[in-house]
């Protein structure tokens, strides 16, 4: 029995760090990919287009677009900070920038990210982490230019990221649009 | 016994939970506060038995010495933000700090009957290599203001953000730091423009009475990957520079960085100075880094003297140097060949003036 729960211990921790990179698949072109498809029972493909917009203005503000003149599918790229470092000493260490795409039918719609690309960060004269430029590692050849540790974080991180874009987008389709408070006004010149 | 066994498994299922949460990357909310930092420590011997080459840093001769702890703070809440970068040690502190004290120190020494008034020397109590606040007006539109790195030239004082160990007379002639208040204006991604007033002298956190000096910096990308930086500074107490910085990652192996700067005194004095560098890089492995510094440097005729030949003289450097990269730490070995255009710069091992010198040095630099 103690050894049953010792094991359960053990399998427990290796099951939280291997849940983030698991999460990225890989697509025909062997890149790394995020891909799902979610039902969206009763709302039609135009409803799902303008929801898909209202959520990247909130949540992803600076996504830029790619211009589209069909009304099914939402294209654009966008990236994230992931971070290194201990504790108090964390800091900026590089960005993943990333495409996005988001395709609607009726009742459905499904999403992926792809072309996850890194840029490390470096320390400039004035103390800020800024982009060094020219370095873009693919996240799929990574591990020719970056250590296995730094690697596998920052496949984790990507994943997590996925997870929380997936999550976010879902939870935003299936709300109930919020109604404009109209506020009362009382016209005095008229009574 | 199980029961104390089952609460284990509890408490681990609740750690590994709330892990999972907060592995969840923020996207909102302000960034933490950011320490940032490094510390080095350096082998170096001349040639010749003794120091010679006047550059900074790196000054002690046949000792295993350190250079400094450097420790910078950094935190945004909206669209302020500051930083304050602290640094002790040699190279953080007489070597590249001002002294803070406010003058020569009064010294009262009794002797007998007398006393006698004479002069000591201060120290230095600050040792701050960037202090100001910073706000965006606008994501295109930034003020700051406080004391901050220079925005001249091509290499820092920081030994994480150099390639080189040894520095450049370029380096060692312009300023360090500037106190001053600065606007910078982002047109597009590929231009943006500061400009700013500051103290009119360099390296000081004090001015000497008039914040009399111009400085401005243009920045383009002209193509990806390649970013120049036209830099100029310019007030009627110390003297005026313009400045070209450049640096190109043609490919992700190779880099090309160049240097051209030229300053000229004023407020009595005549002369100054003017010089290129190169700094081609290219990684041969993941961790190996090969780079060279050739530079020529000349002071002008005139009453300026700087740290380098004298003037109406010049001096050519070629560095070669190594980055080898284990994590967080570099190694950076380096051998450096100088030669000056007349020999009263440089001495050799029996002490008399010769016009070449050469060094040998070995740093560990951990970033973090």
């Amino acid at each position: 029995m103690k050894t049953i729960l010792v094991a359960l211990i053990f399998v427990l921790f290796a099951k939280i760090s291997f849940a983030q990179q698991s999460l990225l698949s890989f697509d025909e072109h062997n890149k790394y990919i995020y891909y799902q498809v979610a039902e969206a029972p009763g709302l039609p493909q135009d409803t799902l287009h303008v929801r898909g917009l209202s959520f990247l203005k909130t949540y992803y503000p600076k996504s830029k677009l790619k211009p589209s003149t069909e009304g099914k599918i939402i294209s654009g790229e966008n990236k994230f900070l992931v971070y290194g470092g201990i504790s108090v000493l964390k800091h900026e260490k590089g960005e993943i920038a990333y495409e996005f795409n988001i395709e609607f039918k009726d009742q459905k719609y499904r999403f992926w990210l792809t072309n996850f690309v890194f840029t490390p960060y470096q320390r400039d004269r004035y103390g800020n982490f800024v982009a060094q430029q020219g370095i873009d590692i693919p996240l799929e050849t990574a591990l020719t230019k970056l250590d296995k540790k730094d690697v596998d974080g920052y496949l984790d991180e990507t994943g997590a990221f996925c997870k929380q874009f997936g999550d976010r987008l879902k939870q935003f389709i299936i709300s109930a649009p919020k109604k404009e408070e109209t506020i009362k006004k009382v016209v005095t010149d008229k009574w | 016994m199980k029961k104390r066994f089952l609460l284990l498994i509890f408490t681990v299922s609740a750690f590994c939970l709330s892990s999972k949460a907060q592995d969840t990357i923020k996207t909102t909310g302000d960034a933490p506060l950011v320490i940032s930092g490094s510390v080095d420590t350096y082998f170096k011997t001349d040639f010749s038995g003794h120091a010679n080459i006047p550059t900074s840093f790196a000054n002690e001769n046949s000792s295993i010495s350190i250079g400094m702890i450097d420790l910078a703070l950094k935190k945004s809440v909206g669209k302020a933000s500051f930083v304050g970068e602290l640094s002790f040690g040699p190279r953080g502190q007489q070597q590249s700090i001002p002294n803070a004290d406010p003058g020569s120190v009064n010294v009262v020494t009794p002797i007998g009957e007398n006393t006698y008034a004479g002069s000591g020397v201060g120290y230095s109590s600050y040792h701050i290599q960037n202090l100001y606040v910073s706000y965006n007006i606008t994501d295109q539109f930034n003020l700051t203001a406080g004391y901050m790195s220079t925005f001249i030239g091509y290499e820092v004082i920081s030994p994480a953000s150099n390639f080189n160990y040894s520095t450049s007379y370029l380096f060692t002639n312009g300023p360090f730091q500037n106190a001053g208040f600065k606007a910078t204006y982002t047109f597009s991604p590929a231009v943006s423009l500061m400009a700013g007033i500051f103290n009119d002298y360099w390296n000081v956190y004090q001015s000497a009475g008039k914040v009399n000096t111009f400085g401005a910096q243009l920045t383009v990308t002209p193509v990806k990957n390649w970013t120049a930086y036209l830099n100029v500074v310019t007030g009627s107490s110390y003297g005026t520079e313009f400045d070209l910085t450049t640096a190109y990652q043609i490919t992700t192996a190779f880099k090309l960085g160049l240097n051209a700067a030229t300053f000229s005194a004023t407020n009595g004095v005549t002369g100054g100075f003017s010089g290129v560098a190169l700094y081609p890089q290219v990684a041969v492995s993941k961790a190996v880094t090969l780079g060279l510094r050739g530079e020529y440097f000349m002071t002008k005729s005139g009453t300026f003297f700087d740290a380098g030949p004298a003037p109406g003289e010049s001096v050519t450097g070629i560095t070669f140097t190594a980055n080898i990269k284990a994590g967080p730490l570099t190694f950076i070995p380096e051998i450096r060949f100088d030669n000056s255009s007349k020999s009263d710069l440089f001495t050799d091992g029996g002490g008399a003036f010769t016009t070449s010198a050469s060094q040998f040095l070995l740093a560990a630099v951990y970033a973090f």
